[in-house]
C-alpha cells in the first residue's frame, strides 16, 4: 500500500504540491487527472524518489521513502516500475538490452532466464521481432510499449504511468489502455496513472483523483467522476474552455 | 524630474547588484556541484563494482578514436616548432642549433599535454556533455534511477576512468609524433642529421622532464571529465539546453586547463620536477 501524507513541493517560488494526501490500495488502479502544470508528474516523481519533497511523508509498504538511505531506496525500487511519458528508452542500447536492463541491475537471474523473460515481456505488450532494433527505429506507440515492457520485466508490485497515451492516435491509445488493464489482471499490479485522456481514465481507473493548483480537489470512482457537480472537475472532463479553471487567454500577446 | 532620475538610478543599481549576486551565487553553486560530483565519482571508484565493459568501451572512444586527430595535430605542431626554432636560431647564430632540444622540451613539458587536452576537450568532453545532456532532457537519467542504477556510477565513472588513463597515453603519443614531425622537418629543411637531432632531443632530457608533462595530463583529464559530466548531468531546457551545456563545457574546460597549467607549472618547478 502507498500512503502519501501532507506532501509539499516547491520549485523556487512556485508551490507545485500543497499538502497532498493519497492512499493507494494494493491491486488498485488510481488515475490522477488535472490540467498541465498542476503537479501530476511531480507527484509521481516524489513517490518513486526521483524528486525530494520539501515536507511530508511517503510510505510504500510501510517503508518511508523520504528518509530512506540509498541502499534502502534501492530495495524499495525493486517494487516500482515507471513508464515515462516519452518512454525514456536508452538510445545506445537495443530494445532487448533496454528491457533486460532492470533484470540485470535488480535481479540475480542468469542470462538465459533474462533472455526468456525479455521475450515474454515483449510478447505481452504485443511487440515481436524488435529485439535488435534501436529505440530510434521504433514508432511512438512501439516506444511506449517497449517502455512498458522494460517497466514490467522485473515484475514490480507497483507501476507508475506518466501520461501513457499522450501523443498517440486514438486506436493506439485504446491499445495501451487495454494493455494496462491486461497487465493488472495478469500480474496483479497496483497502478498509478497520470493522464489527461478521459476516455482512457474511465476505462482503466478503479478510482480517479483530480489535482488542481497542487491540491487534490476530487476523489471518486469513474461513475462518480462522470456525475460530479464539482464545477472544476466538470469543466475538465468536458474539456470546456469556459468555467472556473483559470486559463491564460492572452497567449502572451498582450 | 530629478526625483524620477534618482529613483531610476537607484533601481538600476539594485538590479545590477542583484544580477552580480545571482551570477556569483550560481557560479559558487556550480563549483560546489562539480566538486560534489568529483567526490561521488571517487566514492564509486573506491566502492568498486564498476562495469569493465563500459569502461573499456569509453577507453576505446577516448583513446583509439582520438588517435588520428592527435597524430595529425601533434605532427604538424612538431614541424611548426622545428621550423620556428630553426629559423630563429639561423637568424641569431647563422645556423640552426638546438632545434631538437627546444622542439623536444616544448612538446614534452608544455605543448604535448596542453594541446592534447584541448583537442580531447573538443572531441571527447563535448561529446560526453552532449550525450549525458540529451539523456538528462529525455528523462533517461531518471529511468536509470528507477531501474536501480546510479547514473554517476554507470555513466560518469567509466568516462572519468577512461579520460584519466587515456589522456596521459595520448599525451605520450603526441610527444613522440610531435618530436618525429620535428625530425622530418629538421632533416629536410635545415639539413641537420638524424643523429644530431636525436642527441639534441635526448641529451638534456631527464625522467623528471617527462614526469612534468605526465602529471599535468592527469590533472587535465580530471578537469575535462568532471566538467563534462557535471555539465551533462545539469543540462536543462531541451535541444537548446544541450547546445548551451556543450559550449559551456568546452569553454570552461579550456579556461581551467590553461589557467591551471600555469599554477601546476609553478608547483612542479618548485618541487624540482622540471
Amino acid at each position: 500500500m502507498i500512503k502519501v501524507r501532507d506532501l509539499n513541493k516547491s520549485f523556487g517560488r512556485k508551490r507545485v504540491l500543497r499538502g497532498i494526501n493519497i492512499d493507494v490500495n494494493d491491486g488498485e488502479t488510481l488515475v490522477i487527472i488535472g490540467s498541465s502544470g498542476t503537479g501530476k508528474s511531480v507527484l509521481l516523481k516524489n513517490i518513486v524518489g526521483l524528486v525530494t519533497p520539501d515536507s511530508g511523508s511517503i510510505m510504500i509498504d510501510g517503508a518511508e521513502i523520504t528518509s530512506s538511505s540509498a541502499d534502502e531506496l534501492q530495495e524499495i525500487r525493486k517494487k516500482l516500475g515507471y513508464v515515462f511519458q516519452e518512454a525514456a528508452l536508452f538510445d545506445s542500447l537495443t530494445v532487448e538490452e533496454n528491457v533486460a536492463f532492470g533484470l540485470r541491475m535488480l535481479t540475480k537471474l542468469n542470462e538465459e532466464e533474462i533472455a526468456k523473460r525479455v521475450t515474454q515481456c515483449l510478447n505481452m505488450v504485443g511487440l515481436e521481432n524488435v529485439e535488435l532494433l534501436k529505440p530510434s527505429e521504433l514508432s511512438g506507440g512501439m516506444k511506449k510499449r517497449a517502455g512498458l515492457a522494460r517497466a514490467i520485466a522485473y515484475q514490480p508490485k507497483y507501476i507508475f504511468y506518466d501520461e501513457p497515451t499522450t501523443g498517440l492516435d486514438p486506436i493506439m491509445s485504446d491499445v495501451i489502455s487495454d494493455l494496462i488493464i491486461r497487465l493488472r489482471e495478469r500480474l496483479q499490479v497496483t497502478s498509478i496513472v497520470v493522464t489527461h485522456d478521459m476516455k482512457s481514465a474511465y476505462k482503466i481507473a478503479d478510482r480517479i483523483i483530480m489535482l488542481y493548483k497542487g491540491e487534490v480537489i476530487f476523489t471518486g470512482t469513474p461513475k462518480e467522476t462522470r456525475n460530479t457537480d464539482n464545477p472544476i472537475v466538470k469543466q475538465f472532463i468536458e474539456g470546456s474552455g469556459v468555467g472556473p479553471i483559470e486559463i491564460d487567454r492572452t497567449f502572451g500577446l498582450e | 524630474m530629478v526625483k524620477e532620475n534618482t529613483i531610476k538610478i537607484l533601481k538600476a543599481r539594485r538590479f545590477a547588484k542583484k544580477a552580480v549576486a545571482d551570477m556569483l551565487y550560481s557560479t559558487l553553486e556550480s563549483i560546489g556541484q562539480a566538486a560534489s560530483m568529483f567526490f561521488e565519482i571517487l566514492k564509486w571508484i573506491f566502492r568498486g563494482g564498476i562495469s569493465v565493459k563500459n569502461t573499456v568501451s569509453q577507453m576505446v572512444e577516448v583513446g583509439w578514436r582520438s588517435f588520428p586527430i592527435i597524430t595529425l595535430t601533434s605532427f604538424f605542431t612538431g614541424m611548426v616548432l622545428a621550423l620556428q626554432v630553426g629559423s630563429s636560431t639561423s637568424n641569431l647564430f647563422n645556423e640552426p642549433v638546438y632545434v631538437g632540444t627546444i622542439t623536444g622540451f616544448s612538446l614534452v613539458i608544455e605543448l604535448g599535454p596542453v594541446l592534447t587536452a584541448i583537442v580531447v576537450t573538443g572531441r571527447v568532453g563535448a561529446a560526453i556533455t552532449a550525450e549525458l545532456g540529451t539523456m538528462k532532457v529525455t528523462e533517461q537519467l531518471d529511468a536509470l534511477y528507477t531501474l536501480g542504477t546510479n547514473p554517476v556510477k554507470y555513466l560518469a565513472v567509466p568516462r572519468f576512468l577512461a579520460l584519466f588513463f587515456m589522456l596521459p597515453l595520448l599525451t605520450a603519443l603526441a610527444n613522440i609524433i610531435g618530436i618525429y614531425g620535428g625530425l622530418v622537418l629538421t632533416v629536410n629543411t635545415w639539413d641537420v642529421s638524424t643523429t644530431t637531432y636525436w642527441s639534441d632531443v635526448l641529451d638534456f632530457m631527464e625522467i623528471s622532464t617527462f614526469l612534468h608533462g605526465f602529471i599535468k595530463s592527469f590533472f587535465f583529464a580530471l578537469i575535462i571529465a568532471v566538467i563534462a559530466c557535471h555539465k551533462g548531468f545539469t543540462t536543462k531546457g531541451g535541444a537548446e539546453g544541450v547546445g548551451r551545456a556543450t559550449t559551456s563545457c568546452v569553454m570552461l574546460s579550456m579556461i581551467f586547463i590553461l589557467v591551471s597549467d600555469y599554477f601546476l607549472t609553478e608547483l612542479l618547478v618548485s618541487l624540482g620536477i622540471k
